[in-house]
């Protein structure tokens, strides 16, 4: 009996438990524990962060935050760049990764400049485009300038609350330079990604379809394309996560009231902006809860998605 | 033969134009971030400043104050990647090599933490921090870096690869778990690690949101969120060609550091993707 409970104890490794210590202890206080703390919070009716106090549990953070419009505003906003923005930068970067996968000399060279705006930071690019939006100094006017066009200014709010029109052409304008930067900033890691699917095509379903004299425009249609979905599915699945999570890049184009000058509705903010700026209300009763309630919203809309991935990938994705 | 070449060619144009594209507000930063101030607020602006200001850089520097936020940033990037390398190995080795009870779900546990989107982090996070009284310290913007799920899996699979042989070997001679992990498991396994070091240092680089909320102190902050407010004049005009200096600087490390290390980079990317 004895000799048995040792020999199991023999096939465990009790140092094991030293070390992942560390790990644990960060993972538990800092991912597990506000992971179950962000649930329950969402549910506590006027939870006060500083005394803990609260009045029950209950849906009424989740009843407020949807009759917000600034909410409403976040939520249009999130899904216009998870579902606008990111299949245009799509469309582009498969573009690009076709025309890169036909030469071979020069073919890293390429790849490296298209990485570059991956690289950078996310505010700092930001006011790079802000910038390049400005209406007197900005090269976009100056461009449109030379093609006779008089210039447009992009980032200007003043009066808009008046009119609905004036709003939604200043709305217009802004999303524009949103989807723009957000384009940008999103191509080059799908570039790299679709390079990555595109070489792992086997070479011999070209070969063949070479010996029958088929198009190139009918071999990217009937063998690239299909054979490429798996990867195209992963691309459009995680920028969509990403997309749900956008929040710097916003401010570095609008500031942080999210928007033109002289507009106060935040008509750019997202829905982790909406959930930042609740948090940053913190003394304010239930201002903690309703930021909860907005973030089990990015889980559910997360947790929808990869739910669509798995039902789309099954059976199709390897994993190594 | 006359239509291959064009065809060629027609490739080559289209991603040169691409590429020119993409490049241009590189070279936009760069244009503003060397001109004077009376020369910036020519209309329509320059298309190459008429003289290179790089007193531009000095003044950035100095005046924002441009310099502590890189410090600082710099400061937290390293204690960051030293801390939650240690971390990082201790755990992927336990996880890839020894034998303990309760190792699948704890596994599971650090797999499912990496779908829960960080964002959602935050709001506990901080009130954690502050409950510990770290609102404004060193510690806040550097101990919830520390952990990383996606690195651990990332080196859990790599310690996995290194044959069984040469820890069975090791065992029969009597050598530690730690000096096995120490001079077998980790010289085989330096490409990843390196990988994971990179990937921590650009997170920290480019990461916003949190450093944003728990530091007020100018003394502690860091560049992505130095950079918005900083070159903002007195008359409530936003000094441009200052910003964009200082937006070069923090652009360009970045850019050189992946043109060094691309090797690293794109194979972390493979595995799993980078940001978010």
């Amino acid at each position: 009996m004895l000799k048995k409970k040792a020999a199991r104890q023999a096939r465990y490794d009790r140092s094991a438990y030293l070390y992942l210590l560390p790990a644990l202890v960060l993972l538990a206080v800092f991912l597990l524990y506000p992971i179950l703390n962000t649930f329950l919070t969402s549910f506590k009716n006027e939870y006060r962060f500083l005394t803990g106090e609260f009045a029950g549990f209950g849906l009424q953070n989740y009843a407020d935050i949807f009759k917000d419009a600034t909410f409403g505003r976040a939520i249009i906003n999130t899904l216009f760049i998870a579902f606008v923005c990111i299949p245009a930068s799509m469309v582009a970067a498969l573009t690009i990764s076709l025309l890169l996968n036909a030469i071979e000399r020069w073919q890293g060279f390429y790849m490296t400049l298209f990485y570059l705006p991956q690289v950078t930071n996310v505010i700092a690019a930001g006011l790079v485009f802000a910038f390049m939006f400005n209406s007197n100094f900005g090269l976009v006017n100056t461009v449109l300038g030379w093609v006779g066009i008089d210039p447009v200014a992009w980032i200007k709010g003043e009066g808009i609350a008046a009119s609905p029109k004036l709003y939604y052409e200043a709305y217009a304008r802004c999303l524009f330079i949103l989807f723009v930067y957000t384009v940008w900033q999103g191509i080059s890691l799908k570039i790299i990604l679709f390079m990555g699917g595109l070489q792992n095509i086997n070479k011999q379903y070209y070969l063949a379809a070479k010996v029958d004299g088929t198009s190139s425009w009918r071999i990217i249609r009937k063998i690239t394309l299909p054979l490429l979905s798996p990867t195209t599915v992963y691309v459009f699945i995680t920028s969509v996560i990403t997309a749900f999570k956008a929040y710097a890049q916003v401010i570095s184009l609008f500031g942080s009231h999210y928007g033109p000058p002289g507009d106060d509705s935040k008509m750019m903010i997202t829905l982790v902006g909406y959930m930042m700026d609740a948090m940053g209300d913190y003394l304010t009763p239930g201002s903690i809860s309703k930021a909860s309630a907005a973030a089990m919203i990015l889980v559910l809309l997360v947790m929808l998605v990869t739910i669509v991935q798995f039902k789309l990938t099954k059976k199709r994705v390897h994993y190594n | 033969m006359k239509t291959q070449f064009a065809r060629k060619f027609a490739v080559y144009l289209l991603l040169t134009i691409a590429v020119s594209l993409m490049l241009v507000p590189f070279y936009w930063m760069i244009n503003t971030s060397l001109k004077s101030s009376v020369e910036l607020l020519r209309t329509p602006p320059t298309m190459i400043p008429a003289e290179l200001r790089f007193q531009n850089f000095l003044d950035a520097l100095i005046k924002a104050p441009f310099l502590r936020y890189l410090s600082n940033t710099v400061f937290v990037a390293i204690a960051v990647v030293a801390v939650s390398t240690a971390v990082t190995v201790l755990a992927a080795f336990a996880f890839a090599r020894l034998r303990f009870r309760g190792k699948t779900l704890l596994f599971f546990a650090v797999l499912g933490t990496m779908m829960v989107p960080q964002e959602m982090l935050i709001i506990t996070n901080f009130m954690t921090v502050s409950k510990l009284g770290w609102m404004n310290s060193w510690q806040a913007l550097i101990v919830p870096y520390c952990i990383n799920p996606f690195n651990i899996y990332l080196l859990r699979q790599t310690f996995k690869q290194v044959p069984d042989e040469l820890y069975l070997v090791s065992r029969v001679d009597g050598v530690s778990h730690f000096r096995y992990l120490q001079k077998v498991v980790l010289p085989l396994s330096k490409s990843s690690i390196v990988t994971t070091m990179i990937l921590s240092t650009i997170w920290i680089w480019d990461s916003y949101a949190w450093p944003n909320l728990i530091t007020t102190d100018d003394g502690k902050r860091l560049v992505s969120n130095g950079l918005q407010n900083a070159f903002t004049s007195d008359t409530g005009r936003i000094q441009y060609e200052l910003q964009m200096a200082a937006a070069t600087m923090v652009i360009v490390p970045l850019v050189l550091f992946f043109l060094l290390l691309r090797k690293y980079i794109l194979s972390g990317m493979d595995k799993g993707g980078l940001k978010g």
